[in-house]
């Protein structure tokens, strides 16, 4: 608390109309989530973090066994949030022209001129679900990372904005398979969240199954619509973020890389390459997300913690040690939520 | 979630008139077709369930007249699709060509319907295909819709796809990704008849005679039947058996057999439970049973889990195949007590 002019970062200029906002975040959320419940059973957190990644306006990764509901998770969330959605499979010989489009040759009807026209790639969609990313060489994954990260195509000099909001999830094959490219750590770095999605329980699967066989069919309503979102984004990023928190989110993050002085030593022992500045600022977007849609206009504790995961999941590397030891990068993570103390904040 | 169906409240006309169909359909296709009874069984038991069939098999085993007799016996239109390695994903789809209006002279981009624009696909050596012209196919199946430069066609509804993949290490083939396999229903695998049968199907292929295929039922009475096939009801702990089968199978789960742990690289999805109760029910529906029993998940389990376990290396170095694991697995799960 030394810089008295700015005792908490981010806060809104007119308080009153932020938590007016947060209430709407709060109550579309509950009424999203109670949709969802419809379609979807069980898979609270991955829903969860979902949300939180969208209304944090970044893009989440979503990693689990086939069969575990992520394109229906991905198709229900567009529904009721009334948003375009495309699924996009990749594949070994997908081209990057698949995924943002090209040029093709028409004729004005009324002149005869022969003009260039673009046809929009699948890219152009509110949400993009990039099926088996690591599925595709690496020039292709580019062409998905750069549009993610500038949200506009250029092509043939000219550049087409992709439509707002835009969300990409994507999932990875996690088979060890011939033929799969690695998405570089870099790339990762790119996707805000981390999702597991697991196989359910058998009671969960047994009513899953007892309804996807049934002549019933379930209609979604529409919850929230783009604009909202746009809305609801920009709330989120002026929740107050007290600077306990950030000093202890950078404090975690930083412990994880093996080349700091003082990080622990099973960081030595079992990390190649910790988690670098996305990483901070990633679990503090997404505590600010998730403090939003508690209605709350400063961040707890609480939502740090829930960050924490997600976030770390994909970008340590583990030592070639931590194969043969069977330790895991949530193993990590844990051991360095439990080696750097929480801050007391009221 | 789903309401509970009795088995007072089946329409138990409907479901004579559906056993007589299919005996009918049976009839008509044995005009054409020797011998394959689980093969031919199989296909129609999917078509009922509304789910799509892989079949392995070498050529000239009678997999495409089967397909176009079952078009025939069922009004619906057929198309076969020859998979290539230069094949693109319009070639499937549709593309969009520039036409001329004669009467004003203005061009135009109009849309010209791909092959799978049809009720009944067959995709002919589907692994002859690169990945990308696999992914659209199997796309459409799953959406039952394609998009062609933004703009979205709905395919014909009943829409079945019924790929073949040749078994025969060849060169120049793509295989199917293990994950996109899991899109269809049933895996089946067809072999070469018993002599006396391919002695028969000499007789009756070199003579003259040709076999005229009545039509016995259309495609809007199918569609119906295929609602009326997720009507019948299963008892939980049937659908508890058929989820036990599916989990068991995955080597990470708590309750995984050694079997399991030791030979299984991966198991099969939620898909899977979700196809053996939907096939067990078009099984039962098709006997003109009003109620699921557990011999109808048995009897599917083979189809369904087939393409759905995937052996480790060191299965493959035992020569343990998913057949075998399957049959291991139906002997380690017990099924429900009930007299089901």
């Amino acid at each position: 608390m030394t810089e008295p002019a700015e005792p908490m970062r981010g806060g809104p200029s007119e308080p009153e109309a932020h938590q007016a906002v947060l209430d709407r975040v709060k109550a579309a959320r509950e009424a999203i989530v109670g949709e969802l419940r419809k379609l979807i059973v069980g898979q609270d957190e991955p829903i969860d973090q979902v949300l939180v990644t969208m209304l944090a306006g970044g893009h989440c990764m979503i990693q689990g066994p086939p069969g575990t509901a992520k394109t229906l998770l991905a198709t229900c969330i567009a529904k009721v949030m009334d948003l375009s959605f495309k699924r996009i499979q990749f594949t070994p010989d997908l081209m990057p022209s698949d995924i943002s489009g090209t040029e093709i040759l028409e004729e004005d009807q009324t002149t005869g001129h022969r003009v260039l026209k673009f046809a929009r790639g699948p890219v152009f969609s509110n949400i993009v679900m990039a099926d088996e990313i690591n599925r595709t060489p690496p020039k292709t994954q580019a062409a998905l990372l750069e549009v993610m990260q500038e949200r506009q195509v250029t092509l043939g000099g000219r550049t087409y904005p992709l439509p707002e909001p835009f969300y990409v999830l994507a999932t990875q094959i996690s088979l060890e398979q011939e033929g799969t490219y690695p998405l570089p750590e870099a790339q990762q770095d790119r996707f805000m969240l981390s999702v597991a999605m697991n196989y359910l329980p058998e009671d969960d699967e047994v009513s899953v199954v007892r309804h996807s066989t049934s002549a019933e069919t379930v209609a979604l309503e529409k919850v929230i619509g783009a604009d909202d979102l746009m809305a609801f984004m920009r709330a989120v990023r002026d929740v107050a973020m007290p600077r306990e928190l950030s000093n202890y989110v950078v404090e975690l993050v930083a412990s994880s890389r093996p080349t700091v002085d003082g990080c622990p030593d099973f960081v030595k022992e079992y990390v190649a390459w910790g988690a670098g500045l996305r990483a901070s600022q990633n679990i503090t977007l997404a505590a600010k997300s998730a403090a939003a849609q508690d209605g709350r206009a400063t961040v707890e504790v609480s939502d740090v913690r829930k960050a924490i995961m997600p976030v770390m999941r994909h970008r340590i590397g583990l030592s070639f040690r931590a194969e043969v030891d069977r330790v895991s990068v949530e193993d990590i993570t844990q051991r360095l939520v439990e080696a750097c103390p929480e801050p007391a904040v009221a | 979630m789903p309401s509970e169906q009795t088995i007072e409240s089946m329409p138990v006309e409907a479901l004579e008139r559906l056993t007589e169909g299919k005996a009918k359909i049976l009839s008509e296709i044995r005009k054409a077709i020797i011998g394959q009874e689980e093969i031919v069984n199989d296909v129609v038991t999917s078509f009922f369930a509304g789910g799509h069939c892989l079949i392995t098999g070498v050529p000239g085993l009678a997999k495409t007249l089967l397909i176009s007799s079952l078009g025939l016996a069922m009004d619906l239109t057929f198309r076969r699709v020859q998979f290539t390695p230069d094949l693109m994903p319009a070639d499937i789809t549709g593309t969009e060509v520039l036409e001329e209006d004669r009467t004003t002279g203005q061009r135009n981009l109009a849309f010209r319907p791909g092959p799978i624009f049809t009720n009944i696909l067959l995709a002919d050596e589907i692994n002859r295909t690169p990945p990308k012209t696999q992914a659209a196919l199997l796309e459409a199946m799953q959406e039952h819709q394609v998009t062609v430069s933004g703009s979205t066609y709905t395919l014909d509804e009943p829409f079945f796809v019924l790929a073949t993949q040749n078994p025969i290490e060849q060169e120049g083939t793509y295989p199917l990704p293990e994950i996109q396999q899991d899109r269809f229903m049933f895996s089946l695998f067809i072999d070469y008849l018993p002599k006396d049968e391919e002695v028969a199907v000499i007789d009756a292929t070199t003579t003259s005679a040709e076999a005229e295929i009545d039509v016995c039922m259309t495609g809007s009475e199918l569609l119906e039947y295929q609602d009326l096939v997720r009507r019948i009801p299963v008892a939980e702990p049937v659908v508890r058996y058929a989820v036990a089968l599916a989990s068991r199978s995955r080597p990470t789960g708590a309750d995984a057999p050694d079997f399991v742990r030791d030979y299984v690289a991966w198991g099969a999805s939620i898909r899977a439970s979700h196809y053996m109760v939907l096939g067990a029910k078009a099984r039962a529906a098709l006997a003109g049973r009003p109620h699921v029993s557990v011999q109808d998940i048995q009897s599917v389990a083979y189809p369904v889990l087939r393409h759905r376990i995937i052996t480790n290396f060191r299965a493959e170095s035992e020569g343990i195949r998913s057949e075998q694991i399957i049959e291991r697995l139906l002997e380690a799960v017990p099924p429900p007590r009930s007299g089901l």
